[in-house]
């Protein structure tokens, strides 16, 4: 079996503080893999380093073969064209158009003049327009971002995040500014999404009944150590407990 | 707890009292002596009072009543000369304050402490030397006219706005600037997407008020011989043509609502 994103013993922390602690785990290419844990255990932290919005300070994150970790400035840019990411803030330019922030989705393949005139090509603006519609959110094309409600939001960010033809998805809590319902959406539409275009997706989600119900896979994080790792059938009461360690008061 | 008696705590308590009451009223007593001697030595003593006595007073404030309205013909250029130097400045300064905002915003100046320090210190010395003082300069440097006004008026307008912009770029949300480098964005891509379109309705705010601010500051350039509304009021002040002074002070009151009818609408249009 192929593994798409493989991350070795990584370690992370700022400022004497240790945040990872040597996490390892593989997500294969048709996986939608869960990191679960309490707050402050790291799981934001882990999936940043993935595309190294935050340096790790030590380990190794192979993604299709490619240590991400040994890359220089010019070659990072390169890779992170092709990791996609979802945040729980969404993350948009508020006072962008739709489109436009879809569109920047594609700004890592864009050159700088070009996108200081905010020039893109008539192939990715037609991209942009199918991926709206995809999400449907066709309606709403030429509206700013801010003037649309979260979970509108969230699928606008969804878009972005296809339109870089991903390798990879990282999604960071996508449900936790949603209501339930909004969010069993948001998430069925990952999994939709990530299953017809053949992406991996590793996914942050503190709701545990949601992990379980969307995801293939799951690791439990506790204070920067891996606690866990299994299908959600194998997450029974004592890996709860494991991971989470509640205290006997 | 104390092993004082309830009386002795409340005496204590008493006698802090009034030595903080003896203090604060030596401290009035000292403020009040100081402004009464200020007050003396700069306008009682300063005074012709046997001026303001007799009646040539009144009579030069009425001079003032005599608006002369043959002004008015010859003020319309002088007038809309001042309105657009206002406009020439404002623009221009925008420009020189984009770099220096730049410099000068601590979560994206270039170089660390170096640049930032030498941002602030660029708006310090634009907001530190008056208007004016700015005129005289660049009359020196570029000869009368309007030129002369336009640049000290730009130069002057750097120090606010770079300030304001500045700060809005420390202000900006984080998340936008993530997701630019997360799909792969450079530096300017980072700038042009995640920062600028934050800061794009302070930046607009901003000039507008510090146009209002430009066309009074226009109105009076031609004190040092940079042109507009100025040059005319200095040249009846010469001729002591109290009636034609007070009309130009009408024409600049006039200018500057104006003004702030215009900045009114603009800044409704922006927020």
């Amino acid at each position: 079996m192929s593994f798409a994103l493989e991350v070795r013993d990584l370690h992370a922390g700022y400022g004497g503080r240790r945040i990872l602690k040597g996490v390892s785990f593989r997500v294969a290419a048709d996986d939608f893999f869960a990191i679960i844990g309490p707050s402050g255990a790291g799981k934001s932290t882990l999936i940043r380093c993935v595309n190294r919005l935050v340096e790790p300070t030590g380990g190794e994150v192979m993604l299709d073969g490619r240590n991400l970790l040994a890359l220089g400035h010019h070659h990072l840019r390169e890779a992170r064209r092709h990791i996609g990411m979802i945040f729980q803030e969404f993350n948009l330019i508020e006072r962008l158009s739709v489109l436009d922030n879809v569109l920047t989705g594609r700004l890592g393949y864009t050159g700088t003049l070009r996108s200081v005139f905010r020039v893109f090509t008539r192939q990715d603006i037609g991209k942009a327009l199918g991926l709206l519609d995809r999400v449907g959110l066709s309606e709403h094309v030429h509206k700013r971002a801010d003037r649309l409600s979260g979970g509108q939001r969230q699928r606008v960010g969804i878009a972005r995040a296809l339109m870089q033809d991903p390798r990879l998805l990282l999604v960071d809590e996508p449900t936790s500014s949603l209501d339930p319902k909004i969010a069993r959406e948001v998430m069925g539409l990952i999994r939709e999404v990530a299953r017809e275009l053949r992406v991996p997706v590793l996914c942050n989600i503190h709701d545990v009944k949601l992990a379980t119900e969307f995801c293939t896979r799951i690791i439990g994080l506790q204070d920067g150590i891996k606690k866990f790792e299994g299908t959600p059938t194998d997450l029974d009461e004592r890996a709860m407990h494991d991971i989470y360690a509640f205290e006997v008061l | 707890m104390s092993t004082l008696t309830l009386d002795a705590r409340i005496d204590a308590a008493a006698r802090l009292r009034r030595q903080a009451w003896r203090v604060r009223g030596l401290t009035y007593a000292a403020l009040g002596a100081a402004f009464l001697w200020c007050f003396y030595v700069v306008v009682v003593a300063d005074t012709d009072w046997a001026r303001l006595a007799g009646t040539s007073f009144a009579r030069t404030l009425g001079n003032f009543m005599e608006f002369d309205p043959s002004l008015l013909r010859e003020m319309v250029d002088p007038a809309i000369d001042t309105a657009l130097m206002a406009t020439v400045a404002t623009l221009l300064g925008l420009v020189l304050a984009l770099p220096v905002a730049w410099l000068g915003a601590s979560n994206i100046t270039p170089l660390g402490r170096f640049t930032y320090v030498g941002g602030r210190g660029l708006m310090t010395l634009s907001r530190s030397v008056h208007e004016i003082v700015w005129g005289l300069i660049f009359v020196s440097a570029v000869g009368l006219g309007a030129l002369a006004g336009i640049l000290a008026m730009a130069v002057r307008s750097v120090g606010f706005i770079s300030k304001v912009i500045a700060e809005a770029i420390e202000d900006v949300q984080p998340g936008p600037i993530e997701a630019i480098r997360a799909v792969g964005g450079n530096k300017l891509q980072v700038l042009l997407y995640g920062i600028v379109p934050q800061v794009i309705p302070v930046v607009l705010g901003t000039i507008i008020f510090e146009w209002d601010i430009n066309i009074r500051r226009s109105t009076i350039m031609g004190l040092v011989g940079a042109g507009g509304l100025g040059l005319v009021l200095f040249r009846q002040m010469a001729m002591m043509n109290y009636g034609g002074v007070a009309t130009v002070l009408l024409a600049v009151l006039l200018l500057i609502v104006f003004g702030e009818i215009v900045s009114h609408y603009a800044r409704k249009a922006v927020i």
